[in-house]
């Protein structure tokens, strides 16, 4: 089956700085896959190479298994959805002008099923001038644009930015409803609870190099449990603990750390401390999780970033 | 195409209303005072005038008869100047103005072509920079008829033509600069270099000798806009300017599509 996207050794130098470093990756039909990373990570420079804003330095995208440069990119288009959390619409239409111009450049027509599904999960202000919308009112339009052609492929950049807990709650229930039709989604963000809540796979980049690619049940395995004991004397953490911090407070020994493993093995460990005077185990977080995984990089990264 | 065509002369509605009605406004007020000009005091003016400031205001035969007056007063000294302030603001705001407001990567996302939008920039500018002048002639007309005088319409026809075609030839020459590099300080010293040093050049060439071997430099010396209203119409310098226009065209729709888009 051909990919929908893949990159070959994709990179990008602004003068000498490098924004994304041979990023190599293959996204399948139907996948849902989180593009994380922290701001300037690299994220929306790798989107704006896989929809053909921007020329590569070198390597290659392929979307739909052809080759996409700025020339032909629009050939892609046709089967792709575009928003970005900030997306810069046409200030002077309305939001209904804006979606029918949307639709015309897509050769559909405007009122469809999807867009009255899509109109009434978003309830975007349609008949109000774009540039008297607020942030979040934009990114409603600006998402209801990128679904209602009903694409094959929607590329989304920190999609969810600027919306309220509702609607960003709409917005992963359309996406996992979009996902369940066979839509891939290919989805940037720096809020990894959100990815991991719908996708099925995460791509992590930091200083432009892709440092991770695993199926998202992976990263909840590794996401555990956070660990801090205070005792009287000093002990040992249990064999498969993380992320292990010590320190003396007054005459308490205070040890912290992230424990994957099973939950009986650390009742077991508990239960073999001498003087417990005090005792915190909480879920371990994506975000935590995603700061870990950060942590696991850094020296990996050392001296990349300046070419 | 027309999608965005029609977009972009949607959103300059306003621009194209208000320049038509500026000029148009131009047309019929120096047509309406035309039979001030006609007697022995403008020529003692001008025979006063130091023969470096007379290009400014064009010679005394432009003075005299309606269709010499119009060329030269209306369409060659007063409408290129202010033609080419719009075309400079129009094409640097659909071009430049356009992709730092990050609009052009919006439309750039869309299933167009990058050559199809930038032809369909190019015909709204085209088609905006004509409106522009068609509105100069026909304030010019009705000025016309408020001094009770009439015109041979071919005067104005020909005027009409030639200057949409300087102005197109200008307007294609700045939307090339912004749409291929992307860059507005290049895109705006670019256009003002042109434009003022051509008006400069065209001006003052007329009585500095040593000025007059570089005035076919100017974008302004193909446009000798008072010989078009006496019926001198000269087709090489139509070519010129067409020239300038396919130039232009090719290398935008060669460099454009190939080029980063800011984001």
């Amino acid at each position: 089956m051909t990919a929908i996207i893949e990159t070959r050794t994709l990179s990008k130098k602004y003068g000498h700085a490098l924004a994304v470093s041979e990023a190599s990756f293959t996204i399948e039909p139907g996948e849902v896959v989180g593009f994380v990373g922290l701001n300037g990570a690299g994220k929306s420079t790798t989107i704006n190479m896989l929809l053909g804003f921007q020329n590569p330095t070198a390597g290659e995208v392929r979307l739909f298994g052809h080759r996409v440069t700025p020339v032909n990119a629009h050939k892609s288009h046709a089967r792709i959805g575009f928003a970005t959390g900030d997306m810069s619409l046409f200030d002077d239409m309305t939001g209904e002008q804006y979606l029918a111009f949307v639709a015309r450049a897509y050769k559909q027509k405007f009122h469809t099923p999807m867009f009255d599904s899509l109109v009434e999960r978003f309830k975007p202000q349609l008949k109000k001038k774009i540039s008297t919308l607020s942030r979040g009112n934009r990114q409603k339009i600006a998402l209801v644009a990128a679904f209602m052609c009903e694409p094959e492929l929607v590329i989304l950049d920190e999609p969810s930015s600027g919306l309220d807990p509702l609607m960003q709650q709409a917005f992963l229930d359309l996406v996992r409803e979009e996902s369940a039709r066979g839509v891939t989604i290919f989805m940037s963000s720096h809020y990894l609870a959100e990815v991991a809540d719908v996708c099925t796979r995460i791509l992590l980049i930091k200083n432009g190099v892709l440092t991770k690619d695993i199926p998202t049940s992976e990263l909840e395995l590794t996401s555990g449990k956070w660990v801090r004991v205070v005792t009287k004397q000093k002990v040992m953490p249990p064999k498969s603990a993380d992320a292990v911090k010590r320190e003396k407070n007054g005459d308490d020994y205070v040890l912290e750390f992230i424990y994957k493993d099973k939950a009986l093995r650390l009742q077991e460990w508990l239960g073999t401390l001498p003087n417990l005077r005090d005792m915190t185990v909480s879920d371990h977080n994506p975000e935590a999780a995603f700061e870990e995984l950060y942590e696991e990089t850094d020296q990996k990264e050392e001296g990349v970033q300046n070419v | 195409m027309f999608n965005v065509l029609a977009k972009t002369l949607r959103d300059k509605r306003f621009f194209i209303l208000g320049w038509s009605f500026g000029l148009a406004f131009l047309g019929f007020a120096m047509v309406s005072f035309f039979p001030s000009f006609g007697g022995d005091q403008i020529t003692g003016f001008l025979e006063a005038m130091p023969a470096a400031l007379q290009g400014m205001i064009g010679d005394m035969q432009d003075w005299k008869d309606l269709p010499s007056y119009i060329g030269s007063q209306i369409f060659d000294i007063r409408l290129s100047i202010i033609i080419t302030i719009m075309a400079i603001i129009l094409a640097i705001g659909l071009t430049v103005g356009e992709e730092d407001k990050r609009q052009l990567q919006t439309l750039t996302a869309l299933p167009i072509s990058r050559t199809k939008i930038a032809f369909a920039k190019w015909l709204a500018v085209v088609l905006i920079s004509g409106f522009a002048v068609l509105a100069t002639a026909l304030g010019a007309e009705v000025g016309l008829l408020v001094i009770n005088e009439s015109l041979d319409q071919m005067v104005l026809v020909r005027l009409v033509l030639s200057t949409w075609l300087m102005v197109s030839a200008l307007v294609t020459v700045i939307l090339a600069l912004g749409l291929a590099t992307g860059k507005r300080a290049i895109t705006t010293v670019a256009a003002l270099i042109i434009t003022v040093g051509s008006f400069l050049l065209t001006t003052f060439s007329q009585s500095v000798d040593w000025l007059e071997k570089f005035s076919p430099a100017s974008f302004f010396h193909y446009f000798p806009a008072a010989e078009i209203a006496r019926g001198t119409v000269r087709w090489e310098d139509a070519v010129v300017y067409a020239g300038l226009i396919v130039l232009s065209l090719v290398v935008t729709f060669i460099v454009f599509p190939r080029r980063d888009i800011k984001s």
